[in-house]
């Protein structure tokens, strides 16, 4: 399915570039998840897409089946993009030393910082702790069994920046009621958790969802892309009071329609938003190197509506979570430790 | 049933394997065909039995002329082929074996093996084949697999059997047997075409006689009018001779000596039970004995092949018992293998690559760390000059040479090297009259020239042919010792001895 | 018997048995009549499946236009088959020699792995060695350390008679958990990063680009020289040296080989050892000349990838070479696929794969296209 309609896209694209090849032109290169991976790489896509719509430019994508193809494919699209994304902090390295070399050549890469920053690379980094706290508070208010879960993909810091908030916001939770909620998976101090040490193998996510479940967690946080869509599936199967699930990235219960009421709720990390951003700059000028942080404040980062537990989520609970929200945004509360 | 051939022509690219042939196969004759290796026999017989079509000629059955365009025409026609290698699935029942491929089925395709097997029987009782049914062919003796390869093509009602080689596997008192079965064959009204090279056994089995050489027949007659130098003669193209023509030789001092040599094999069974035996310089000891009675070991034993559990095994001298293959090679070992196949040639390497399979690493053939092809390729070239191995160039694979030239090969990489003992196991089997008459006369020589000669064969009269003293094999343990300088050793009381009789009275 | 004439017979006899065999058609078709047709049919048949995915014809005649630009149309392109086939090609070497020798060696993957971690930990653990040195160390760490857990499997095999296919995929499996523990360490994990990646191959520790005096965007390095460096001494090793003859006699016929006294264990051990070297070689150059780096899988299933390589160049290290730049040219030629046309990288995918199999199916183009052949006989000589 989604083979199809990429493919179609592609092509389409295509007829597109050929009779107008001097529009400015917005490139993307995947890291090795794909263009379709339900996260991050889709995400970005589609402020590419939602760019392509509004402005009227072209776009296009190239991805990335092995390490060693990331620089390759940044080469290959010289010459012919104004700007060219790189989504995610693996490809870190490969989008420096492309910089280097191509000073003329606007660069963003999405989850990556540079120290110093580069003169033509924007760094696109998300403060998803504050969206993810937001969630860690939500579902200890939720939880049942007083555990909760979370595991991520490879132990780097844009995945374990969710891990960290949503612990330290059940905790907030517990020091506000008194309660005794903890968090299996993930340990903020010590820096070691769970990992399926891929980003791909939604084997690992049912795997893991299933270990968590058996140690009485009944809301899971996976943070690995598309391997959370296994840990959905048991979500599925087991029912809803037995294991939920919170998605990451956008908004699941959109891009994974078919298990949508097994998402309590999405940190969503806006990369769609930060994308377009940084297209924009570029077509108006404004581009300078530097960083682009997402946080609560400017929407780059947020939680989703709460989907088939709208009505579930009490509206106490709602409103401590929209005061926490305000309180985050204005300084008065400041999240970790 | 009657087959004729009329002037068939089978070209391979630039080779004629059959030129304008014309044979006669009657119902209730047995027909001898007569051939060296690559005259054409086989692919005579592969155009009978369908798998090739000819490329001029005709076939005709009863006087009608048919075409056969595939491997199963032949069979369906009656005309049935017993292979030289049996084509039998080890862990199937006989039964099981005989039906393969046309089995009897009853209601919805279930497998009606008693109707097989009652069949079998039928069979079985008409020309006095003995093979039990119900036995797994793994347990059988090659005797009997052969019968069950008969069976196969009576199950399938040929009425012409065509057998390639049917003796080359078999011991003395089994071809004995066998020739009955084909008289009871014949007496059926089969028509049997026997390939073989071996002439006395065309002579006592056939009631004519066709030789093919070079894809033509050369002679067409009467056994009775014939003798086994006429028939070599057509075979070979020139007269053969068929004694060893050797003269005394010179017994020196003791090359080989074992002294209680035991080998045991995985269950610790005993494989060779307490075997002494001596071979001198310039003298030549056989060991006869039917195949699987422990010969293969004796040879793997005195090359350094198997390693052995107790005993000594002296070579000129020199404790060897615990050397290795290459030392012992060193030091003047030869050795021809039993299965040139298996152990004597690499078959995709170059005759060149060949000739020094076990002497590449010898400073005549190196340059530090690397082989000097040129070296190598030239001595190769002398050496199939030397023994007559007929190729057109050294560089072809080794494979692509028939099979006297490949043992030709082998025996001149073993002895054109100095050596002091030669061991050669079934130096001439499957080998043609020329070949076999070349390799004697070089094992001959072998000894003329002072080096101990041990053959291993079962072919009792090529022992008989060459050896000076005979040394008898029954499982596993040496029973009878016969000196045969002059051939003055008893042909019958060596039969015997292998066969067992002699137990309790070994030398 | 030795008078003039007759030695003068023998000369010319032994002249006729030295001289070599032309180069036959048979050889020529084999060699370049197969692999282009195989091309062919495997654009046909992949051009089929785009169709019926929705892709369109003009799209379908870009993307095969691509392929062929991308693969070798420009300077770029040549640089970018080349460097996807260095690491390819090493690796497939050392497989080749295995089968060759009888040893189906699938470990081909940990070997490089290791080889090429090595490879990073030694040039940063000497920063201060100059340029040609410690380049030449890495290499020389990566072939070690490759052919010493090659070796392990050849031992095993060697004492045990355990089977080399099953233990070097264990071995794979093994490699792959070892180097993520491996990138973990402080010692070796780089600073300030919590995933397990290596510090960087120090600037003298790396394999030069040759032409980014032109482009800096062109990825060639000496690991060309490498590569055909290799392809010479394996070429050597199996039909110039004594070991080779033993390794290639034990491959074709190990009872001849034992026979003729050639030490089993040595021989498997010794081969495994070397194609051990090669892979871990293959993975040094991969990462002293691209990557700059290890992290986990950054192998990218090479050493897999080598083994189709190795049996498409008929384990021959011309045909490996050839391989490996058949194989390059399509990863970079698919990329231009997808840049230009396009066309998804799954698809790039199907159609590579189908060009492997129609070469290494001669039989298949040969039935496909039996008017580009010289009719083959039924059977052969009696």
């Amino acid at each position: 399915m989604t083979f199809l309609t990429k493919t179609g896209l592609a092509a389409a694209l295509l007829v597109g570039s050929v009779s107008a090849a001097s529009a400015f032109t917005a490139c993307q290169v995947t890291d090795t998840g794909g263009i379709d991976d339900a996260g991050f790489n889709q995400t970005a896509w589609k402020g590419v897409q939602d760019s392509i719509e509004e402005y009227g430019i072209e776009g296009r994508f190239l991805e990335s089946q092995a390490e060693a193809d990331y620089e390759a494919n940044l080469n290959s699209l010289l010459g012919s993009c104004d700007v060219i994304v790189t989504v995610g902090f693996l490809m870190g390295d490969a989008t420096a030393a492309a910089a280097a070399a191509n000073p003329d050549q606007k660069y963003s890469i999405v989850d990556f910082a540079y120290d110093p920053t580069i003169p033509n690379v924007v760094g696109q980094v998300y403060a998803t702790d504050q969206a993810a706290f937001l969630a860690g508070y939500l579902a200890a208010g939720m939880t049942e069994t007083g555990v909760l879960g979370t595991f991520g993909g490879i132990n780097i810091p844009p995945v374990t920046i969710f891990m960290d908030g949503f612990v330290h916001g059940a905790n907030h939770y517990n020091s506000v009621h008194g309660t005794e909620v903890s968090v299996l998976g993930w340990n903020p101090e010590s820096k070691e958790g769970l990992f399926t040490g891929n980003f791909d193998s939604l084997d690992d996510g049912r795997a893991f969802a299933q270990n968590l479940y058996d140690e009485g967690a009944d809301i899971v946080l996976p943070v690995a892309g598309p391997v959370g869509l296994g840990s959905a599936s048991l979500a599925n199967e087991l029912g809803t009071d037995e294991l939920k699930i919170i998605g990451v990235d956008a908004d699941q219960t959109q891009t994974d329609p078919d298990r949508a009421h097994v998402y309590l709720t999405s940190v969503l990390k806006r990369m769609d938003a930060t994308v377009q951003a940084v297209i924009k700059a570029a077509m108006d000028d404004t581009f300078e190197g530097g960083l682009i942080v997402g946080t609560l404040e400017n929407g780059g980062v947020g939680l989703a509506p709460f989907g088939a537990f709208e009505d579930a989520v009490p509206a106490e609970l709602k409103a401590e979570i929209e005061e926490i929200r305000a309180a985050i945004i204005d300084g008065s509360l400041t999240i970790g430790g | 049933m009657d087959v004729e051939l009329r002037g068939i022509t089978k070209r391979f690219g630039p080779v004629v394997a059959n030129d304008n042939v014309n044979m006669m196969i009657r119902g209730g004759e047995v027909l001898g065909l007569l051939g060296e290796n690559g005259a054409g026999k086989s692919t005579m017989m592969n155009i009978l039995s369908g798998l090739y079509s000819p490329d001029e000629g005709e076939i005709l059955i009863d006087g009608k002329p048919v075409s056969f365009d595939g491997p199963g025409d032949g069979i369906a026609a009656g005309i049935g082929m017993v292979h030289q290698h049996f084509m039998l699935v080890p862990v199937f029942t006989v039964a099981e074996n005989v039906v393969l491929g046309v089995e009897p089925t009853g209601p919805l395709g279930y497998l009606d093996l008693k109707k097989a097997r009652a069949q079998v029987d039928a069979i079985n009782k008409q020309y006095g084949l003995h093979v039990p049914a119900d036995a797994l062919i793994e347990d059988l003796p090659v005797g009997i697999q052969q019968r069950v390869e008969i069976l196969k093509v009576l199950f399938r009602e040929a009425d012409v059997l065509i057998l390639d080689e049917p003796t080359a596997v078999l011991t003395p008192q089994e071809v004995e047997e066998f020739f009955a079965i084909v008289n009871s064959l014949k007496e059926a009204g089969k028509a049997i075409v026997f390939i073989t090279h071996k002439l006395h056994e065309i002579l006592a089995i056939s009631d004519r006689i066709n030789v093919l050489r070079q894809g033509r027949i050369t002679g067409e007659g009467d056994p009775k009018t014939l003798d086994e130098a006429k028939l070599a003669e057509m075979m070979v193209g020139r007269p053969v001779s068929f004694t060893v023509s050797k003269g005394a030789g010179t017994r020196g001092r003791v090359m080989l000596e074992m002294s209680d040599v035991i080998m045991l094999d995985v269950t610790d069974e005993r494989l060779l039970d307490h075997v002494s035996l001596k071979v001198h310089s310039g003298e030549v000891v056989g060991v006869a004995g039917v195949q699987g009675n422990g010969q293969t070991e004796l040879v793997e034993a005195i090359t350094g092949l198997e390693r052995v559990a107790s005993g000594k095994i002296i070579f000129d001298g020199e404790d060897i018992t615990h050397a290795s293959v290459r030392d012992r090679h060193r030091r003047g070992m030869a050795h021809i293998p039993e299965d040139r196949h298996r152990d004597g040639m690499i078959s995709p390497f170059t005759i060149a690559e060949n000739m020094v399979l076990n002497s590449y690493y010898e400073p005549t053939y190196t340059r530090g760390m690397a082989i000097d092809w040129s070296a190598v390729q030239e001595t190769a070239a002398k050496y199939c000059l030397d023994f007559d191995v007929r190729t057109p160039s050294v560089f072809l694979p080794a494979g692509n040479l028939s099979g006297g030239n490949q043992q030709k090969m082998v025996v001149a990489r073993e002895l054109e090297r100095q050596t002091k003992l030669v061991v050669a196991s079934q130096p001439t089997r499957g080998l043609d009259v020329g070949s076999i008459e070349y390799i004697h006369a070089r094992l001959i020589d072998a000894r003329d020239e002072g080096d101990g000669v041990l053959i291993v064969s079962s072919e009792l009269d090529e022992i008989m042919g060459l050896a000076d003293r005979i040394l008898v094999m029954f499982e596993g343990r040496i029973v009878a010792e016969f000196d045969n300088t002059d051939g003055k050793a008893d042909r019958n009381a060596v039969g015997l001895a292998m066969a067992g009789a002699h137990q309790g009275a070994a030398a | 018997m030795t008078d003039g004439k007759d030695l003068q017979k023998v000369n010319e006899d032994m002249r006729k048995l030295l001289a070599r065999a032309a180069f036959g058609r048979g050889n020529f078709e084999d060699l370049f009549v197969v692999p282009v047709f195989a091309v062919v049919a495997a654009l046909v048949l992949g051009a089929l499946i785009m169709l019926a995915t929705g892709v369109d014809l003009p799209t379908i005649g870009r993307s095969f236009v691509a392929l062929a630009v991308g693969s070798a149309g420009s300077l770029n392109a040549v640089s970018e088959t080349l460097t996807a086939a260095i690491p390819l090609v090493l690796a497939g070497l050392g497989l080749g020699l295995g089968f060759r020798a009888g040893l189906f060696n699938i470990g081909a993957e940990g070997q490089l792995l290791l080889g090429g971690t090595a490879a990073v930990v030694f040039t940063f653990s000497f920063p201060s060695l100059p340029f040609p040195i410690l380049m030449l160390f890495g290499l020389l760490t990566g072939a070690l350390v490759g052919a010493a857990y090659a070796s392990i499997a050849g031992i095993l095999k060697a004492t045990t008679g355990a089977h080399e296919v099953i233990t070097t995929i264990m071995l794979n499996l093994i490699s792959i958990r070892l180097l993520e523990y491996i990138l973990r360490q402080p010692y070796i994990q780089r600073e300030g990063r919590a995933d397990p990646v290596s510090k960087s191959v120090p600037d003298a520790g790396q394999l030069p680009r040759l032409l980014d005096w032109l482009d800096p965007n062109l990825r060639l390095h000496a690991g060309v020289f490498l590569m055909l460096l290799a392809v010479a001494f394996v070429w050597w090793l199996l039909f110039r040296s004594k070991i080779g003859f033993a390794f290639r006699a034990s491959g074709a016929n190990p009872d001849a080989a034992r026979y003729a006294g050639m030490r089993s264990g040595l021989v498997i051990v010794a081969a495994m050892a070397t194609a051990g070297a090669l892979a871990g070689l293959a993975g040094a150059a991969q990462v002293q000349g691209v990557l700059g780096r290890a992290s986990p899988g950054f192998s990218a299933q090479m050493g897999f990838d080598a083994i189709a390589l190795a049996l498409l160049g008929r384990s021959h290290p011309v045909g490996i070479l050839f391989a490996g730049i058949l194989f390059g040219g399509l990863e970079a030629g698919g990329r231009q696929m997808q840049v230009d046309a396009g066309v998804s990288i799954d698809l790039i995918s199907i159609i590579q794969a189908l060009i492997i199999v129609f070469i290494a199916a001669p039989l298949l183009v040969r039935a496909i296209f039996p008017w580009g052949f010289r009719k083959i006989t039924k059977g052969g000589k009696a």
